[in-house]
């Protein structure tokens, strides 16, 4: 295993640096559209919230290798040619959006009530109430599960293989069957996920105990 | 147009790809919730000794792909001897990796028992076995369904991934079909709706079973805080 | 240091006793909880532990009651050693069948019930009675509400304990204890977790109790109800046996220092 760390790790870390390339773009984008989301899934309109439902359902409720086929087939039938690394980082991000609405809609959800009265009879505007009353908080509330959500996606990201991008799973099965090592490098793969995903869940852990300060516990 | 068709033309393989699928999620998740009931077991039982290599076990299943262990047990396995069928070890895969997220669940469950309530049953001289599926288990159960419901609905979605080491599921199956017929949305359509019929039963059936529970003690309200979530 | 004679009633009146602890001591760590303590206790006699919180009272019921370890010293329940055995002259822990087996005569009431939420009242009662004892669910009933009956809560045997007031919980707890018939109780502040009003219903059942030849141990603040029904006071603080006898003699004529205290501090506060 540590051979093939050894003898193979350009490769790898090229692999590797894919994976966080395409999970991270992803998680990114799929925070703006999630955040949009989670405001779609508590509006007063049901003319809003109910297709802000349905989108959440369908990329909840499938798995995400038949989402991603689905993109990387389906497109280039309504003639949208993508590279398979776009259609990797766009299935990725519709599908962590629908993820990370759910997460925020929750977070939202937990702030009392009473606060946003206050910012509104305060005369603070409905837009200025989210942005500067609720989000700040939603963000803390909500650090444990995005963060399982970030490890999630790095995970899921291991599946863009089959559509042919060269990221640290694809590279492993290439040195794997160069090799005919499947054993040792599948393993080496397996300690650089890992390692990876240790490191996002100590940070968030410290990023949490720092962040704890001010938030109402209620 | 939806070509309904088509999808009659080919309900031979959409019905050999469900039969996969839920027979080989079915034995996994049966192996993911025993298997994750000893490891739970076992740490409770002796922390000092089990406690640390279960640890180690949960984390190296939250921190790994599902379809990296897939890929070890069927094409790194025949290099320590180890030669299973890919559906063996789609059902042995399912089964390890959810391990390590229901011990964590059930671990949940041990520890939100007072410990006082087993001193009173240890007493009265009930035996260990009889506290644990008389005292704690009933009474974890109503905490630990819904997050166990989720997480059987993860390994459902996650199952896909066995068509990747060839196994005839419903997602393999839907791709042959889209290869043979090149039409991309009915089968990969017809498909999804299958996987949220599964898993809408699944949930449906965990939602009914967590009632059942808070009927028969009527006690705390459902535990606050942040759903379950998990993707998958 | 107390001696085994300071601490038991006098020898001619003393019959087998049916808890016997020897030098036991106890740490959590680094911090000495229980030190050389030395009790004995015979049948039909009522003793109540009083003490400081913090002075190893309850520490010393539950090793008693062996739900914690002891480190050092023996404990006899009815002749035979709790907890540990001699093997070839090595003390090791017996298993936990075992400590079923010698602790079987022993039935224990806690400060905080400890009633099972997910059974009814006499459920909470029959569940010992069927599974240890091995009685079918009509004859565990018939015996479970007896002893609910006892206790004044037959009328309640339906009930979750989430819907009973936390007199009428430590008062089922009583009953499930009792249905085991136990030859000795132990009592861990059995009334501290309660509110003023709710403390009498459940010493008046205790009472009821030791009236009735219950051999029993209690841990407790409520020195009304030692010194009414206690043969014997027993005063601990920083984990040893300061002072004990009749409860006329401790609660008049306290000898040491520490016991004065406590006494003057509870009157100070119970005056008031």
């Amino acid at each position: 295993m540590f051979e093939i760390l050894l003898n193979h790790y350009p490769v790898l870390l090229k692999g590797l640096t894919t994976t966080l390339v395409v999970s991270l773009s992803a998680i990114a984008l799929g925070l703006v559209l999630g955040v949009l989301l989670a405001f779609g899934l508590t509006s007063r309109y049901r003319l809003v919230r109910w297709p802000c439902g349905l989108y959440r359902s369908f990329w909840r409720g499938t798995p995400i290798l038949l989402q991603l086929l689905l993109v990387y087939y389906l497109l280039p039938e309504i003639g949208i040619e993508l590279a398979p690394i776009q259609a990797a980082v766009l299935t990725l991000t519709l599908n962590t959006a629908a993820f990370q609405a759910e997460i925020f809609r929750s977070g939202i959800s937990h702030i009392p009530a009473g606060q946003i009265e206050a910012a509104r009879m305060a005369g603070i505007s409905a837009w200025h109430t989210r942005r500067r009353i609720i989000m700040p908080q939603v963000f803390r509330l909500t650090l444990p599960p995005l963060t399982n959500e970030i490890i999630t996606i790095l995970k899921n990201s291991s599946l863009i293989s089959v559509i042919a991008v060269t990221e640290l799973m694809r590279v492993s099965e290439q040195i794997a069957s160069r090799t005919f090592q499947p054993l040792e490098t599948y393993l080496a793969a397996a300690l650089l996920y890992l390692a990876v995903n240790l490191v996002l869940a100590r940070l968030s852990a410290y990023l949490e105990r720092r962040m704890t300060g001010g938030l109402a516990t209620e | 147009m939806l070509d309904i068709t088509l999808l009659w033309e080919m309900r031979g393989l959409i019905l050999q790809g469900l039969w996969n699928t839920l027979w080989i999620c079915f034995l996994g998740c049966l192996l993911a919730l025993s298997l994750g009931l000893v490891l739970a077991a076992l740490r409770l039982a002796n922390p000092r000794l089990f406690g640390y290599p279960v640890a180690c076990y949960v984390e190296i299943c939250r921190g790994t792909p599902l379809l990296i262990l897939l890929f070890l047990l069927y094409y790194g396995g025949p290099s320590i001897g180890l030669r299973l069928d890919a559906e063996i070890a789609g059902v042995v895969g399912i089964g390890l990796y959810g391990a390590g997220y229901f011990a964590e669940i059930y671990r949940g469950g041990f520890k939100s028992i007072p410990k006082g309530q087993l001193e009173a049953a240890r007493m009265l001289g009930i035996s260990p076995w009889h506290a644990l599926i008389r005292v704690q288990i009933p009474q974890m159960a109503r905490l630990i369904v819904p997050p166990g419901t989720n997480q059987l609905i993860i390994l459902v979605k996650e199952s896909a991934l066995i068509s990747i080491i060839s196994v005839d599921d419903l997602t393999k199956n839907a791709t042959t079909i889209v290869n043979q017929t090149f039409q991309v949305i009915e089968p990969y359509l017809a498909v999804a709706l299958l996987y949220w019929l599964i898993i809408e039963l699944i949930a449906r059936s965990g939602y009914a079973l967590e009632k059942r529970l808070a009927n028969r003690q009527p006690r705390q309200a459902a535990p606050q805080g942040a759903p379950p979530h998990a993707n998958g | 240091m107390p001696t085994a004679d300071t601490l038991s009633p006098p020898f001619s009146s003393r019959p087998k006793s049916i808890v016997e602890a020897q030098g036991i001591s106890k740490q959590f760590g680094d911090l000495e909880v229980l030190t050389d303590i030395d009790f004995s206790l015979a049948p039909s006699e009522v003793v109540c532990v009083i003490g400081p919180s913090g002075s190893g009272k309850s520490t010393l019921l539950r090793c008693l009651a062996f739900l914690e370890p002891y480190d050092h010293g023996s404990v006899y329940i009815d002749g035979q050693l709790l907890g540990y055995e001699d093997r070839s002259g090595k003390r090791v822990r017996t298993s936990e069948k075992r400590v079923d087996e010698v602790r079987a005569p022993v039935g224990m009431v806690f400060q905080h019930f400890h009633l099972w939420p997910h059974r009814t009242a006499l459920e909470n009662v029959t569940e010992a009675l069927r599974l240890v004892n091995g009685l079918s669910r009509r004859d565990a009933d018939v015996e479970g509400m007896a002893m609910l009956e006892q206790v004044g809560l037959a009328d309640r045997a339906g009930h979750f304990p989430e819907s009973l007031s936390g007199g009428q919980k430590q008062r089922v707890a009583i009953a499930r204890a009792l249905a085991m018939k136990p030859r000795v109780m132990f009592f861990d502040e059995p009334t501290s977790a309660l509110d003023p009003e709710l403390v009498g219903e459940v010493l008046d059942v205790m009472k009821k109790l030791a009236a009735d030849g219950m051999t029993m141990v209690i841990v407790t603040h409520e020195m009304g109800f030692a010194a009414k029904v206690a043969d014997r006071v027993i005063f601990m603080d920083q984990g040893r046996v300061v002072e004990s006898g009749p409860p006329a003699t401790l609660f008049r004529q306290p000898k040491s220092e520490r016991l004065q205290q406590f006494l003057n501090t509870w009157r100070e506060r119970h005056i008031d």
